[in-house]
């Protein structure tokens, strides 16, 4: 038995590894579209934040020449004062200005009078990239505002902190590795979407395609038992899907040094060791997206439709992933019960260089490797029934 | 010895075949004839065990092919309506494939896949990959391919198909050689002249049920007709009008 079980593995890999479209999926699309995609996307990201805090601003005014004593105070915080157009309503419409502050003419009199002087901000609130710039004329104004009312409050003999009864000081206690969450949060993500496109040729083509060339009635009239030839399949699916898993995690070691996170305070450090363990730990997954998928595919009648089946089957697994991205939970015992569920919370942890918990880590693995067992178990079954050759 | 005692097959509301029993014997060429649809595939591929018969029962050389089908499949050789190899694997990787899931291994499969090379005349393509290859050319490989484990019985789903004269002939050669070394062929075909020029016994089928069976001279006497194919018109027409 143990030797017709090598003799089928071994075939399915060789065979599959003279495809080029399962090569290229199982070493390169599955493993390394995500890491690099990430890549560049969060390297764009921080650098053009971090580049525009640095930069000087323009902000356009109309009627400058009312507020010199302000225009002087936004200057001195690296602003730069332009004069804005005759009608700053439409130049901001149209998008030329993000923001425009008018200073009316009565400004100096109210000013000097001290009563509040009114000044106007010309914004567009519904374009998204206007909002930094709107922020920072906002809090420059505010700014003004609050150090123009402590010396007014000086000059008259009152203490300034008197109308600050509450001072709210944040302490913020997420450790810099923490808060690479954010940044790595899409992480389990495309590891298991890389575990699942390892695996998806190879199940297609070890059954419906199989079925397909005509290749499996003779393949069943071989004095092989139908169990051994499933487990062959199986095996080798589960190893082209752990082959694409290894790559994605390897690849996402690398690329880690390749996004500035330092620059905005965040630490990454996915170290070699937590790689090895979030393998480990996602290696269950891999058998049971390989059940998945061959049970799938053994009730399709061609490549085609299985092809049709799997890539919507293929989100399923993603469907808890995206939950938790959207309503975030903490972790609990019932979502090991979960495969990819369980695998997504354990390596957030272990992004997040937090220790796992053993019990947990036990929950997953059994859960998943039992359920994974249970859909192989199908798939002998369905091979057994001569439905199987369509 | 390939025993089918009173076969039964049905397919939902359609019966397939209904009551078939012959013996193709070892050292005889048994064929199994009949017009499109008359059952030869879905019996042949009840002794092939792909399918489970409704009722009745197939022996091969003895044994059951429902209660013990893998000691039924050791004793098969079996070339399918579509000869099924793999496209990416060449003529050599096919064979010893089938060779290792039947149990046959290193030094006696490579010994042995050289001379089903040598008696099918594959060695020109033997490494070259099977996408490319011709009718005859992966015919001849997946008859290889059933031999490999040297079954004594060789079933043979209308192997000529698609075949030019020359291959065809060549073919003939072939099975007469494995009948002189003992083996038991039963082959299906549609083709009269085929069988009469090949077979010792012949059993033809025709909607389900046997219709007649004998020595090509045989049949030719029952009918009254010199042709082969007029006796064929006749037996699977009366059939057809009853």
């Amino acid at each position: 038995m143990n030797r017709k079980y090598f003799a089928v593995f071994f075939k399915e890999a060789i065979d599959n590894l003279r495809d080029r479209r399962t090569l290229l999926t199982v070493l390169v699309f599955g493993p390394l579209f995500g890491p690099l995609f990430y890549t560049v996307m969060m390297s764009t990201v921080i650098n053009r934040q971090v580049a525009d805090l640095d930069q000087s601003y323009a902000l356009a005014v109309q009627g400058a020449e009312n507020a010199p004593g302000l225009m002087d105070y936004l200057r001195q915080h690296n602003m730069s004062i332009e004069k804005a157009p005759a009608d700053p309503r439409e130049a901001v419409k149209t998008g030329k200005l993000d923001v425009v502050l008018v200073v009316p003419p009565g400004y100096a009199a109210a000013f000097s009078a001290g009563r509040p002087a009114d000044v106007q901000l010309i914004f567009d609130k519904s374009r998204e990239s206007a909002g930094k710039n709107i922020d920072r004329a906002r809090d420059s104004l505010e700014n003004y505002s609050r150090a123009v009312g402590a010396l007014r409050l000086l000059a008259r003999g009152v203490d300034p902190r008197a109308i600050s009864p509450i001072v709210v000081e944040d302490a913020d206690v997420s450790t810099p590795q923490s808060r690479a969450v954010l940044l790595l949060g899409m992480m389990p993500y495309f590891l298991l979407f890389a575990a699942i496109l390892g695996a998806f040729y190879l199940a297609i083509d070890s059954t419906a395609g199989e079925r397909e060339r005509g290749s499996l009635e003779p393949l069943l009239t071989t004095a092989v038992p139908r169990r051994t030839l499933v487990l062959g399949k199986l095996s080798a699916v589960t190893l082209f899907s752990a082959v694409s898993l290894g790559i994605d995690i390897a690849a996402l070691v690398w690329c880690q040094h390749l996004i500035p996170a330092a620059k905005v305070g965040i630490s990454v450090d996915f170290t070699p060791s937590n790689a090895v363990a979030t393998f480990l730990v996602c290696l269950p997954f891999c058998l049971f997206i390989a059940g998945l998928l061959s049970v799938v595919a053994s009730f399709t009648k061609s490549y085609k439709e299985a092809q049709t089946w799997l890539s919507f089957i293929m989100l399923v697994p993603m469907v808890p992933v995206l939950g938790m991205v959207m309503f975030p939970m903490e972790p609990a015992w019932w979502m090991m019960l979960l495969p990819s569920m369980s695998q997504d919370v354990l390596v957030t942890e272990l992004i997040k260089g937090e220790p796992l918990n053993g019990m947990f880590v036990a929950l997953s693995v059994v859960s998943t490797l039992i359920i994974g067992g249970g859909l192989a178990s199908l798939a002998v079954w369905l091979y057994k029934r001569e439905q199987i050759l369509g | 010895m390939i025993e089918v005692i009173d076969l039964k097959k049905s397919f939902g509301p359609v019966q397939a075949v209904r009551g078939v029993s012959f013996t193709a014997q070892d050292g005889h060429i048994t064929g199994l004839l009949g017009p499109n649809g008359a059952g030869k595939s879905t019996t042949l591929r009840i002794i092939s065990t792909v399918l489970k018969p409704g009722s009745g029962t197939v022996k091969v050389d003895g044994v059951d092919v429902v209660s013990d089908g893998n000691a039924a499949r050791m004793g098969l050789g079996v070339l399918p309506h579509q000869s099924g190899l793999y496209p990416r694997l060449t003529a050599r990787e096919n064979i010893r494939y089938y060779g290792e899931l039947n149990g046959v291994s290193g030094a006696a499969l490579a010994q042995r896949i050289d001379e089903l090379l040598e008696l099918l005349e594959i060695g020109d393509f033997a490494d070259r990959p099977a996408k490319g290859f011709s009718q005859g050319q992966k015919i001849k490989v997946a008859l290889a391919r059933a031999m490999v484990h040297g079954p004594k019985n060789l079933v043979l789903d209308e192997p000529t198909n698609g075949l030019d004269v020359m291959a065809t002939r060549a073919l003939r050669a072939l099975i007469r050689k494995l009948k002189d070394a003992g083996h038991c062929v039963l082959f299906s075909s549609h083709v009269m002249q085929e069988v009469a020029a090949l077979c010792d016994s012949i059993v033809i089928i025709a909607g389900g049920v046997i219709v007649a069976r004998g020595t090509p001279d045989g049949l030719r006497k029952q009918t009254g007709e010199s042709d082969l194919e007029e006796a064929f018109v006749k037996l699977v027409g009366t059939e057809a009008a009853a």
